[in-house]
């Protein structure tokens, strides 16, 4: 692991983490991109929920840990609701009403705990962009009840000071990485450490979730899949051995040996006459 | 004289293309899915690939080793291994284990200082030949070539070719045409497509 690249990279990427509202400010999109990619994170411990949108239970018994998605949303305005399992939608634990989706964006609503420990949700917009390769794309989401962040790799900090409800990312080299989570700018470790297989062609979401005061802090992770590049090219040959298409010198000789043939002829035919 | 000069560029001439459209039509072919997919949001581990560790072509009789390979840091390009016996699986792409994706093996055609190398002779393979890989544990795959192509190197549409969705196929690349003598590299890339047959134990 390049540590030096993970820390240039999480410098320069300031966290995005939009709540509603804003992300229709970030994706302003043509109208023709009229759907967004939309998965939903569920960060709230000890709570499984029924999901609904728009008045529709659309994820029954989503248990806390767990990713569901991605949905196909057309671009819009959607009132959402969290309630207990089988509760009725009027005693929804949490709603948000006309949550912005715009078009031709993917985003992760995350059911998750404010620093302050209320339920709440957050909607970001995933970075889809492609990846070089070889490469893979961390992002690292702070959605617990929890003071800020360092997030270590092999040890040291590379996104240092991540609050509630920021992220940060880096394009890495595909491979394992050996994260923890320790409270900013100290050395105390809040979570982890833990292997990151960061898969080539992919972005890794984790998201940090639960409560310090509870000791309910945990990951949870997203992967996002298809955003790898192909190599820049397949340079497999430097001899010339194989080469087609025939070389200059090939015809040179021919023209030699026509023009011999011909001056043979030539002379053969002044002979006879 | 003349006689050599002819068999010299009948042999030469660039391999022409088949079966391109098979090629065009594997790389899109894709299953649908319906409906909310719920995951556990544990971390991600490491993927169980089944790499390729020997590539058999009886038709133009090779038998050579295969190196796990990915990406040259530093030039962006794959990275063939540099011994030309050896040919390059790319770790990133499908593996013997996917059902879908394009397995990529490269290699070189030859090279300056070692000579010809072991995809020499690829772009003579034709539709029907038999390619065998063998992962570590013995099991071998057989693929049966279905096309073959050429593209001048600015133009081949490498994303199909290191797609990790449509069809499971062998996609198998080294250089071609003419080649620069100054800049000691080749003008083409040959791409030599083959789908699985039943597999052998």
């Amino acid at each position: 692991m390049r540590l030096t690249h993970f820390r240039r990279t999480a410098a320069a990427t300031a966290a995005a983490a939009l709540v509603f509202g804003g992300l229709s400010a970030l994706t302003a999109t043509p109208a023709l991109a009229a759907s967004s990619q939309v998965s939903v994170v569920h960060g709230i411990p000890d709570t499984p929920v029924d999901v609904y949108v728009n008045g529709k239970k659309t994820i029954p018994d989503f248990q806390p840990g767990k990713v569901a998605g991605p949905l196909t949303l057309p671009a819009g305005s959607y009132d959402l609701a969290l309630t207990k399992p089988g509760a009725a939608l009027g005693d929804a634990i949490l709603k948000v009403d006309n949550a912005k989706v715009p078009g031709g964006a993917n985003i992760s609503l995350v059911a998750h705990l404010t620093t302050a420990g209320k339920p709440t949700i957050t909607a970001f917009a995933n970075d889809v962009s492609k990846v070089a390769a070889g490469q893979a794309r961390l992002i690292v989401r702070h959605t617990a009840a929890a003071p800020a962040v360092d997030i270590r790799a092999g040890g040291k900090p590379v996104f240092q000071g991540l609050t509630n409800p920021k992220e940060a990312k880096a394009d890495l080299p595909a491979g394992t990485v050996n994260a923890d989570v320790v409270l900013a700018g100290s050395s105390t470790v809040v979570l982890g450490p833990k292997d990151l297989d960061l898969k080539e062609g992919t972005a890794t979401i984790v998201y940090a979730i639960g409560s310090a005061d509870d000791k309910t802090l945990g990951l949870v992770a997203q992967t996002i899949t298809g955003l790898h590049s192909a190599p820049g090219g397949v340079p497999s040959g430097s001899g010339g051995l194989a080469a087609t298409g025939v070389g200059g010198w090939w015809y040179g000789l021919v023209a030699v040996g026509l023009l011999l043939l011909l001056l043979g002829g030539a002379t053969r035919l002044r002979r006879r006459s | 004289m003349l006689i050599g000069a002819g068999v010299v560029a009948c042999r030469s001439a660039p391999p022409s293309d088949v079966g391109a459209s098979t090629v065009t039509a594997l790389a899109s072919a894709s299953p649908s899915s319906a409906g909310v997919q719920v995951l556990d949001g544990s971390l991600p581990t490491a993927d169980p690939a089944l790499p390729p560790v020997s590539l058999r072509i009886p038709a133009i009789r090779l038998t050579a080793t295969v190196a796990a390979v990915g990406v040259d840091a530093a030039t962006g390009d794959f990275d063939v291994p540099p011994s030309v016996d050896r040919v390059g699986w790319y770790r990133f792409g499908a593996s013997l284990s996917d059902k879908s994706g394009s397995i990529v093996v490269a290699g070189h055609v030859d090279s300056a200082a070692q000579g010809r190398g072991a995809f020499f002779r690829l772009g003579s393979l034709s539709p029907g030949d038999k390619v065998t890989l063998r992962s570590a544990g013995g099991d071998a795959q057989d693929f049966q070539v279905v096309g073959r192509e050429v593209y001048a190197k600015t133009k081949i549409p490498l994303a199909k070719y290191f797609a990790r969705d449509g069809a499971l196929r062998l996609t198998l690349i080294t250089c071609g045409g003419p080649f620069d003598a100054k800049t000691r590299h080749y003008r083409d890339n040959i791409v030599v497509t083959a789908t699985p047959i039943a597999s052998k134990r």
